[in-house]
């Protein structure tokens, strides 16, 4: 099969708008000092091997993107995405190593959205992405069983708290409470024992029907789009439910 | 968790002393709570409360590793998987070195990296969250409690 054909004009609109004075610097600045090693779990869980240096790992994706001028081989970009998305969790821990500040981690992400562009984010996060655009969470759940979890969780709990309550879409509560949808699908438990602790505390709290969940795995596959829908639907639960404050789950 | 650290630092939730977990527990600082969020000493301050026998990893807080898990790591499907489990083993090796059997986190992405880290490294840990402790931990006002605790 033919490799795909690399879209060349997007990668170098996306370059030009990135170029601010911020990653021209530190691409520029970038002395090689090798700070950034040591403090990288991938370069010591792999016998210090030179290519999880992170400073090395922008060197492969994008300074070659900006060397090149976007204009790069499907190869090539598969390879950046081996880089970006596999060998880096953009934790962040070499930023504080940096002696010059530069954050890695912000480069990686760039260079995630470069790749998202072109349809080379893993699978995984795609579909993630993909559900929360569609659904409002990223595991595609229905509000029919987020309602139905959360009174079943209701139930199991009361029997230990009398006069517990799942509150949902309350307007005018103190308190917005949102979760990981990896909860609701895999630890109902754990909305049972939020509910148990909000409820002991005399929490005024409730979840929202539509923005309960507070992940944003579109922000990790590099996709400002979905990345900022999902940040939104959260917000505008707190707007409309008119809370003073949001607690999320971590 | 800072909403948790703010019930107990002020009173709102009470914990009962004799209660409190007796084995060696440690504490997973996940990137965006500790090092982008800046919630590390509310995490201890948690820790502490609920704990006997809290033991740091070393690093820790802000400098803490990350589970080797996240940035979508474990979403990114089972293809990553080994690689996953082969970076990750700078956490294993922090966690065995603690000697702790209860690892505490508040973050979901962790929770799942350190079991599969259980059981790749046969670490023989249990993965817990904060809230999951909390109420076993916590000493509730009379009106709050089950009816047969009541009676008693």
């Amino acid at each position: 099969m033919a490799e795909p054909a690399v879209n060349v004009k997007l990668i170098k609109e996306r370059l030009a708008f990135l170029k601010g004075g911020r990653f021209k610097a530190w691409l520029e600045i970038c002395a090689h000092c090798a700070y950034c090693s040591d403090s990288c779990f991938f370069y010591l869980a792999h016998d210090k091997d030179p290519k999880y240096m992170p400073a090395y790992k922008v060197k492969q994706t994008l300074d070659k993107l900006y060397k090149k001028k976007g204009e790069v081989t499907w190869e090539e970009l598969e390879k950046m995405a081996d880089i970006a998305y596999g060998d880096c969790t953009a934790c962040r821990r070499c930023s504080l190593y940096c002696p010059f500040g530069i954050d890695v981690a912000v480069m990686i992400a760039a260079v995630r959205g470069i790749l998202c562009g072109q349809g080379l984010a893993p699978k995984g996060l795609q579909d993630a992405a993909k559900h929360h655009w569609e659904t409002g969470n990223q595991m595609a759940i229905t509000e029919e069983d987020f309602v139905e979890t959360c009174k079943w969780m209701e139930e199991e709990s009361e029997e230990e708290m009398p006069g517990l309550k799942i509150p949902i879409e309350k307007k005018g509560a103190e308190t917005l409470y949102v979760l990981n949808a990896r909860e609701v699908k895999f630890y109902p438990q754990d909305i049972a024992e939020a509910a148990m602790i909000l409820y002991a505390a005399g929490e005024d709290w409730t979840f929202p029907d539509l923005g309960w969940d507070m992940t944003n795995l579109a922000m990790f596959a590099g996709n400002a789009q979905v990345m900022a829908h999902s940040a939104k639907l959260v917000y505008d639960a707190a707007k409309r439910l008119e809370v003073k404050k949001i607690i999320t789950s971590e | 968790m800072q909403a948790f650290y703010e019930y107990i630092r002020d009173g709102r939730i009470k914990i009962d002393p004799a209660k409190k977990m007796k084995e060696p527990v440690t504490y997973q600082d996940p990137c965006n709570i500790s090092r982008s969020g800046g919630l590390w000493e509310e995490a201890r301050y948690l820790m502490n409360a609920m704990c006997e026998d809290f033991r740091d990893m070393a690093p820790n807080r802000e400098y803490n590793h990350c589970c080797g898990g996240g940035g979508g790591y474990i979403p990114m499907g089972p293809q990553f998987r080994k690689r996953r489990m082969q970076s990750g083993k700078v956490k294993a090796d922090q966690i065995r070195e603690t000697g702790a059997k209860v690892v505490v986190v508040p973050c979901h992405n962790c929770f799942d990296q350190l079991r599969d880290l259980s059981a790749e490294y046969d670490l023989g840990i249990q993965v817990m969250h904060f809230k999951t402790i909390i109420p076993h931990v916590w000493d509730l006002p009379d009106h709050l409690k089950p009816p047969n605790e009541e009676a008693n």
